[in-house]
């Protein structure tokens, strides 16, 4: 194909979300130690529960070692020269948007989120997370009158400590692994959600995190607890500015669904991915894992991934309760040097649980995509199913796409099936587009959404069209 | 003791080699230490298990004292006329006393040394640990080139004694054009260890029918094997093989297509029972455009058996239009049963056909009730329903292997 030029055209397209906001923040010095943990908790006025939690989550990670089975090369962090904790100065959380700082506002304007009042017709909860603290959780009221609990979780801290002593660490051990044993010891906020017993949640809930800081740190953490019948739909987004240096984002999310209860976890992440040279760029190194407890309890993940330099994640679901199901749905795009490694754990410890995975990775420019994932049927776990489904698509020959399926059972009176492909666009399939008036661009668009299909179709209305426009976005041209 | 303790020991009782095989053994000895006895914490020996193969180093090494084998080696079945047996049990040099059939010539000293461990680099796996330990330890080596299509078949029986360290090691040259049938049978022994290692380099436009079966006999006997080959373009290479009975089995084939254009097929089954670990861990890659590779490996897991599955395959940007299919089926038969699986393809080629897939199950229900509804009792429906799935391996194996997989019928117990 002659689209040579077009691939630098677009390939070099900005980054939309790549501004800072000039605004005064308070920072802590830089490095970690065991004083820098006690600040943290200070400064947020936390109770002694969780300041023993983040101290041993401490000495947890100083006895742990980085892991690098991934082999995703990345050069050493230096987990000295981070600031674990940045906050726009404002004197108190102000009681209505009217007060926020203006320029806060503005950003989030920027960044379309329905954060002001006029947006209401929206009917999305929105709390909003700048560098490490949250700025403002719309809807309160509104979603009180139902019961459900929605605020960030230094919030919830406060107000709840005994839900938040319950639950928090109860899916992700602080033992975990390395990086959720440093979120835990520094973990700044987040969002934090409740939804009681039979409530089906009147709206959808959404969090927006950003660094805007370009030494900072973010290591949010996020956890929603559905009680018996009720349900959720969550979504989350993520931005940052563009800086040419390496940013780590490690967050935790943990969920929990009792008997009969729904989650649904969306995220589109569109962390800051690097130049062409790939040069910057957030670390997505995530750890998210949901639990469902009860009997027939649902998880499902659905991700669109196209930002980052590195995203390393694996949202996981351990079906405990007879019955319980666990869904996760991917789309993961790299371009230029970016790195993914993504993919799911699916733990089936309870009689009659069934999952599903279906994963869609694109390739791009010189950037590599890889599916790792794990199925594992327990001793206990009679008629569980498992049905899994990664395609990866390449674009370009300097792409890689790899595929790790780790399958493991245990017991026979149980179904796993597993299947894969990879392919590209193809020239008839371009050829047959353009040939019907349709344009190149829009064509290759069009093919990649197709292939996005069965994942689209999962997301919340709102979001399936945006991540379809980041897409196309982020891909125009790249094939040549 | 600890395993480094182990081994050492184990090196310092290895039997001096003679002749070429003496540079070679010394720097197996040399290599081992360096590359350290397998922990958990690498992924290729992740599930396997040490404790099994730590205690291979326990046995006497190549003592070939002619006692208990498997089966009366002394009187096999006739391989007729359309096949040559070599029988690989003595110590020494083999090649002296064989008298190959006309197209088929052993390498020179000077060849072997020049090409001995020159595929397995090939194929990327020469610093592995079952390599040293065979480099260290071989006092047997077989080596032939092949010049000539339309030949007799070839049949190469390695048994093992008992309480025996038994490594060995065959090289292949198939030159240009030229095509083989080559059935090898590693039996297994009382307490014993096979430590076997086969290079193959074919040439362009040769072929190769290969079949391995590997039969433990269920009498905690060990098996590390790496078949390690490498074809140049227009060649072909089938490669069946069965894994039974072992305590602990890994086998590893490895191919290389050197400049592509090559056909692959692998075929493999295991067939694990009591608390037997079997395992295969394939490799598979395309240094060149246009290769083919067809892979199908199957499991039957029963009792408190563990069957492992890694097939690697790995598609650089230079091989654009391979075309690459791996399927893993799996039946698990016991509630104590393991079945491990990963396949994992490494692709960097954009104009490539690949897929991949695996399954875990029993017996389908359906399958078992049409054969009862017709009458077959349900012990004689799921033995029927075991053996056409083994069928499917089975049936690509060398035509002379009959004897060896008549008795697999009672191997293959149904679910409980």
């Amino acid at each position: 194909m002659s689209n040579a030029n077009t691939v630098d055209q677009i390939v070099s397209k900005p980054y939309k979300y790549g501004f800072t906001t000039d605004i005064e923040t308070e920072k802590i010095d830089k490095g970690i130690n065991e004083d820098i943990v006690r600040l943290i908790s200070l400064k947020k006025k936390e109770p002694e529960f969780l300041l023993n939690f983040r101290l041993r989550a401490y000495s947890q990670w100083l006895k742990m070692k980085e892991p690098d089975w991934a082999e995703l090369k990345y050069p050493k962090i230096d987990y000295q020269d981070i600031i674990y904790y940045a906050a726009p100065k404002q004197n108190q959380k102000k009681a209505s948007l009217e007060e926020v700082d203006p320029k806060l506002l503005e950003t989030f304007d920027k960044l379309g989120i329905p954060l002001s009042e006029q947006k209401r017709i929206a009917n999305v909860a929105v709390d909003a997370v700048f560098d490490s603290v949250s700025i403002a959780t719309t809807y309160k009221e509104k979603l009180a009158e139902s019961g459900v609990i929605f605020c960030s979780i230094s919030e919830a801290v406060s107000l709840y400590p005994e839900l938040i002593k319950r639950y928090l660490g109860s899916v992700v051990p602080i033992t975990d692994n390395f990086f959720a044993a440093l979120n835990s010891a520094v973990f700044s906020d987040g969002s934090f959600v409740f939804i009681p017993k039979g409530v089906k949640c009147p709206m959808d809930l959404s969090s927006y995190f950003r660094i805007n800081s370009g030494d900072t740190g973010q290591f949010e953490r996020t956890l929603i607890i559905a009680e018996e019948r009720a349900s959720v739909s969550y979504l989350e987004g993520c931005t940052a500015p563009m800086f040419d240096t390496n940013t780590l984002h490690a967050a935790v999310v943990e969920l929990i669904a009792l008997d009969d209860a729904t989650i649904k976890y969306s995220t589109v992440q569109n962390w800051y991915s690097g130049n062409e040279k790939g040069v910057g760029g957030i670390y997505n190194f995530v750890t998210k894992r949901g639990e469902c407890r009860g009997k027939r309890s649902k998880i499902s993940w659905s991700q669109v991934e196209t930002g980052s330099a590195i995203t390393w994640k694996y949202p996981s679901c351990i079906l405990k309760g007879n019955g319980s199901v666990g869904e996760f749905y991917s789309i993961a795009l790299t371009n230029n040097f970016q790195k993914a490694d993504t993919g799911t754990k699916m733990i089936h410890v309870g009689s009659n649980s069934r999952s599903k995975i279906v994963s869609k990775g694109i390739s791009a420019g010189n950037s590599n995509n890889s599916y790792r994932g794990l199925v594992q049927i327990g001793p206990q776990a009679e008629n569980a199913r498992n049905y899994s489904q990664c395609d990866s698509m390449l674009i370009g020959d300097k792409a890689s796409a790899n595929t790790y399926p780790y399958i493991k059972s245990n017991q026979p009176n149980s179904n796993i099936e597993h299947e894969a492909s990879t392919c590209r666009i193809s020239e008839d399939q371009l050829f047959y587009l353009q040939s019907r008036g349709i344009d190149f661009e829009e064509a290759v668009s069009m093919l990649v959404s197709g292939f996005c299909s069965d994942v689209f179709n999962e997301l919340p209305l709102e979001f399936a069209s945006e991540a379809d426009k980041l897409l196309a976005l982020k891909l125009e041209g790249s094939v040549g | 003791m600890t395993n480094d303790l182990i081994v050492q020991k184990w090196l310092n009782s290895i039997p001096e080699a003679k002749g070429i095989l003496k540079n070679i053994q010394e720097s197996g000895k040399q290599c081992v230490p360096k590359i350290g006895f397998p922990t958990h914490k690498e992924e290729d020996w992740k599930l396997t298990n040490l404790k099994r193969l730590s205690n291979i180093l326990e046995l006497n090494i190549n003592t070939n004292k002619e006692t208990n084998h498997q089966i009366d080696i002394n009187n096999l079945p006739n391989p007729g006329k359309d096949y040559f047996r070599i029988l690989l049990k003595d110590n020494g040099n083999p090649q002296d006393k064989i008298k190959f059939p006309k197209g088929i010539e052993p390498l020179t000293d000077s060849e072997i040394e020049k090409s001995i461990g020159q595929t397995l680099e090939e194929c990327q796996c020469h610093k592995t640990w079952p390599i040293a330990i065979n480099n260290s330890s071989i006092n047997q080596i077989l080596a032939f080139k092949v010049n000539e299509n339309n030949l007799p078949g070839i049949e190469i029986i390695i048994p093992a004694n008992s309480k025996d360290f038994n490594s060995k090691r065959i090289l292949i040259h198939l030159e240009d054009n030229a095509e083989l049938n080559l059935l090898e049978v590693i039996l297994g022994s009382e307490s014993s260890a096979q430590s076997h290692i086969i290079e193959i380099v074919m040439g362009k436009n040769s072929k190769l029918n290969h079949g391995l079966i590997s039969l433990g006999g269920n009498k905690k006997s060990n098996l590390l094997s790496h078949i390690a080959t490498q074809q140049k373009e227009n060649s072909e290479y089938s490669f069946t093989f069965i894994q039974e009975g072992w305590n602990l089995s890994r086998l590893e084939p490895r191919v290389v297509q050197t400049s592509g254009n090559a056909k692959t097929n692998l075929k493999g089954l295991q067939i694990c029972n009591n608390n037997d670990q079997i395992a295969t861990h394939s490799f598979v890659k395309f240094n060149g455009p246009n290769g083919e590779l067809d892979q199908l490996q199957k499991a039957i897991a029963n009792d408190q058996s563990h069957s492992i599955f890694n097939g690697v395959i790995e598609v650089p940007q230079i091989a654009q239009q391979t075309k690459a299919a791996q399927l893993s089926r799996n039946l698990i038969l016991s509630k104590r049963a393991q079945i491990d699986t990963k396949p994992q393809l490494e692709i960097i080629a954009d104009d490539v056909r690949c897929s991949h897939g695996a399954t875990i199950s029993q017996l389908q229900e359906e399958e078992i009730f049409y054969l009862r509804s017709r009458g077959i009792n349900n012990e004689s429906a799921n033995a029927l329903l075991l053996k056409g799935f083994c069928q499917e391996i089975l049936k690509n194996l060398p035509c002379n292997s009959t004897y060896w997989t008549a008795n697999f019928n009672d191997l293959i117990k149904g679910s409980e």
